[in-house]
């Protein structure tokens, strides 16, 4: 029996933010650090430091760096010589670095498929009617990075980089981004450039 | 021979003694649900699909079993194929068998939906599509775009001007260095006001133009507004850029405008404050919210009294002063042109708060001029750190820098800068990046 064809599976991982993120974060979470520390010189008692260094839980906060976010990520999934990504407008598909994006930030090898392009479609198909229907984006439960993590056990038993899937957790672990969250959760994010995936027998 | 292997088979599988064919816990999932089955790890892949066919009724010849990114052949053993106790195949379920058509039940409505759904609004859209495409992907289009906002700031005052022209403004303009000094601007700001106001006037003349250029890309960038998403881009920094611009508009308007401004400032305060509280999006209104209160304060006490000199009491009502003489003079300009246009004008339109941080980010010294004195001197500086890095990074050391003199001189840092610019900005960066 012939060996069956591997296909090469590709993560392509933008930064929403363009380095800003990067630069901002230490400031803009030190800053709510900061108030915590002067409301716990003023009261007693002692607050664990939620999230910002949970290393030492319950501790004086000392000098310490702020929370650094190296940046807002978006992903997606490029394999069969197109790139699938998920947003407030269902799944959507492109030709590699089609979006409004434009080249990815970075490029991870995810490994090789043998699942051909029809059953990938079909997956995707069965898929977008479940778990990432359009209407399932949200911001920090469902998002980009969710599918493509999804996509990317599928297709090789493996999953994303951890640094992706934790950035709604890292947030949402400060106070910053537990006041923002009833603001930020309604954002939906649908990178333009690409068009829905359709049924095989030719819905566009 | 085959049954007594068999028959060895099952009595393992009840009794589960043998190490040789454990009974494993395989996960089966599906895009829809997961499901759990037990069985023998050296069964095959063709058993395993005849208890997942019994179990989730589909036909065997459309299972389609997936591990590791290996598709599982029916004569595969699983422990072979690396399936252990725990693990998790994935399946696809063929819609259809080689040549044959999709079963009814595989037809999906919501994705027709979706796919129509987005068919017209890409159309209709596809200009403001490109139009977004390029401002997203590199920064000196960004640039543009900001550039483009600071124009209202100029437009704005730009139709004052006109309107006010020969007699008013002249005796305006010599009146305005003694009103200048009474305008509660900022009391360290104050010996500098007049030439200022002077001179940016003088400025403001020069884009004469500015005003059809708005008219006519108006059309263009309110529709921008129907995009999905780009109305809520557009908001949140339209409303910070039209809160800045009314700031702004402080020191012309409160000295030029005032005694004609203040008989018309009661009809038209009720309706601008309409138009502020419109803009409500909650992570942006964060400064505007403030404004806004001080508007309604500050009004209700102008419907009181008409004397100009109710701008000297203090920042509450030189918001007033601001709206309903911005409001009057815009519209009185704009009388021949059309009354309609102007609450629309009022409102974050795009096109005209491009242009308006277009002009000023050209005339950088006309920022400084319109910001000096304003308490909006915080916000408009940071609209460059938007687009320019080493502005950026500054800001950063000035924070850093900030932050410890507040330690070392509680108090003082708070005066200096406002920690929330910061969060704002960045937050109205995600939201114009939001729009991708």
């Amino acid at each position: 029996m012939e060996p069956p064809n591997l296909y090469p599976v590709k993560l392509y991982v933008y930064d929403l933010s363009k380095g800003l993120a990067r630069r901002l974060s230490p400031i803009m979470l030190e800053r709510e650090r900061q108030r915590h520390r002067q409301r716990e010189k003023q009261a007693p008692c002692r607050e664990p430091d939620a999230g910002l260094d949970p290393g030492t839980p319950g501790s004086r906060p000392g000098p310490k760096a702020g929370k650094q976010l190296e940046g807002i990520w978006h992903t997606s999934i490029v394999v069969h010589k197109d790139e699938f990504y998920f947003g407030s407008g269902g799944i959507s598909s492109c030709p590699p670095g089609g979006t409004l994006l434009g080249p990815p930030d970075s490029v991870v090898d995810v490994g090789s498929t043998e699942v051909t392009e029809e059953l990938f479609q079909e997956y995707l198909s069965s898929l977008g009617e479940s778990l990432f229907r359009r209407e399932a984006y949200n911001i920090f439960e469902n998002n980009c990075n969710t599918f493509t993590n999804e996509v990317a056990q599928f297709l090789t038993g493996r999953k994303i980089p951890s640094y992706i899937t934790d950035l709604p957790s890292e947030i949402l672990s400060t106070p910053f981004g537990q006041a923002l969250r009833p603001f930020l959760d309604p954002i939906q994010i649908q990178p333009h450039g690409g068009s829905p995936i359709g049924r095989p027998n030719g819905q566009s | 021979m085959a049954r007594a292997r068999e028959e060895a088979r099952d009595s393992q599988l009840v009794s589960g003694r043998e190490p040789t064919s454990r009974i494993i816990r395989v996960s089966v999932k599906t895009p829809q649900d997961c499901q759990e089955f037990m069985l023998a790890e050296n069964s095959s892949v063709h058993h395993f699909k005849k208890q997942i066919s019994k179990r989730l009724h589909y036909d065997t010849d459309r299972l389609v079993l997936i591990f590791t990114g290996k598709i599982l052949r029916d004569q595969d053993i699983l422990s072979q194929r690396g399936i252990f106790d725990g693990t998790t195949v994935n399946l696809v379920v063929r819609t259809r068998l080689k040549g044959t058509l999709p079963g009814p039940g595989t037809l999906p409505g919501p994705t027709d939906h979706c796919t129509h759904h987005s068919e017209p609004s890409t159309s209709e859209s596809a200009g403001m599509l490109a139009r977004l495409g390029r401002l997203a992907q590199s920064s000196p289009e960004l640039t543009d775009f900001l550039g483009q906002l600071a124009q209202l700031l100029t437009a704005a005052p730009e139709s004052v001007v006109q309107f006010l022209e020969n007699p008013v403004i002249q005796g305006l303009v010599n009146e305005k260095p003694a009103k200048a000094r009474q305008a509660p601007e900022s009391s360290r700001q104050n010996p500098q006001k007049p030439e200022p106001t002077l001179k940016a006037l003088e400025t403001l003349q020069n884009p004469a133009r500015q005003q059809e250029l708005l008219q006519a890309n108006k059309q263009d960038l309110e529709a921008l507004t129907a995009v999905p998403g780009g109305d809520n881009a557009m908001r949140p920094v339209c409303s910070d850029i039209q809160q800045f611009m009314l700031f702004t508009l402080a020191p012309l308007v409160a000295s030029k405008g005032q005694n004609p401004a203040s008989e018309l400032c009661k009809e038209e305060a009720n309706a601008h404050s309409n138009t502020d509280t419109t803009i409500t999006i909650p992570t942006a209104s964060a400064p505007a919210r403030p404004l806004t209160q001080k508007v309604r304060a500050g009004q209700a006490t102008q419907a009181r009294s008409v004397a100009s000199n109710q701008t000297h009491s203090g920042c509450g009502l030189r918001m007033p002063d601001i709206n309903s003489g911005h409001n009057l003079l815009s519209q009185e300009s704009q009388q021949p042109i059309g009354k309609a246009t102007l609450t629309s004008q009022l409102r974050p339109s795009p096109s005209a708060l491009c242009k308006a941080l277009h002009v000023l980010q050209q005339n950088p010294a006309l920022l400084h001029q319109l910001a000096s004195g304003s308490p909006l001197q915080h916000h408009l500086p940071l609209l460059p750190i938007l687009t320019n890095p080493r502005a950026l990074q500054a800001l950063i050391q000035i924070e850093k820098g900030l932050q410890i003199l507040s330690k070392e001189v509680p108090g003082l840092g708070r005066c200096l800068w406002d920690p929330d610019d910061t969060k704002m900005i960045m937050l109205t960066m995600m939201m114009m990046i939001r729009t991708l």
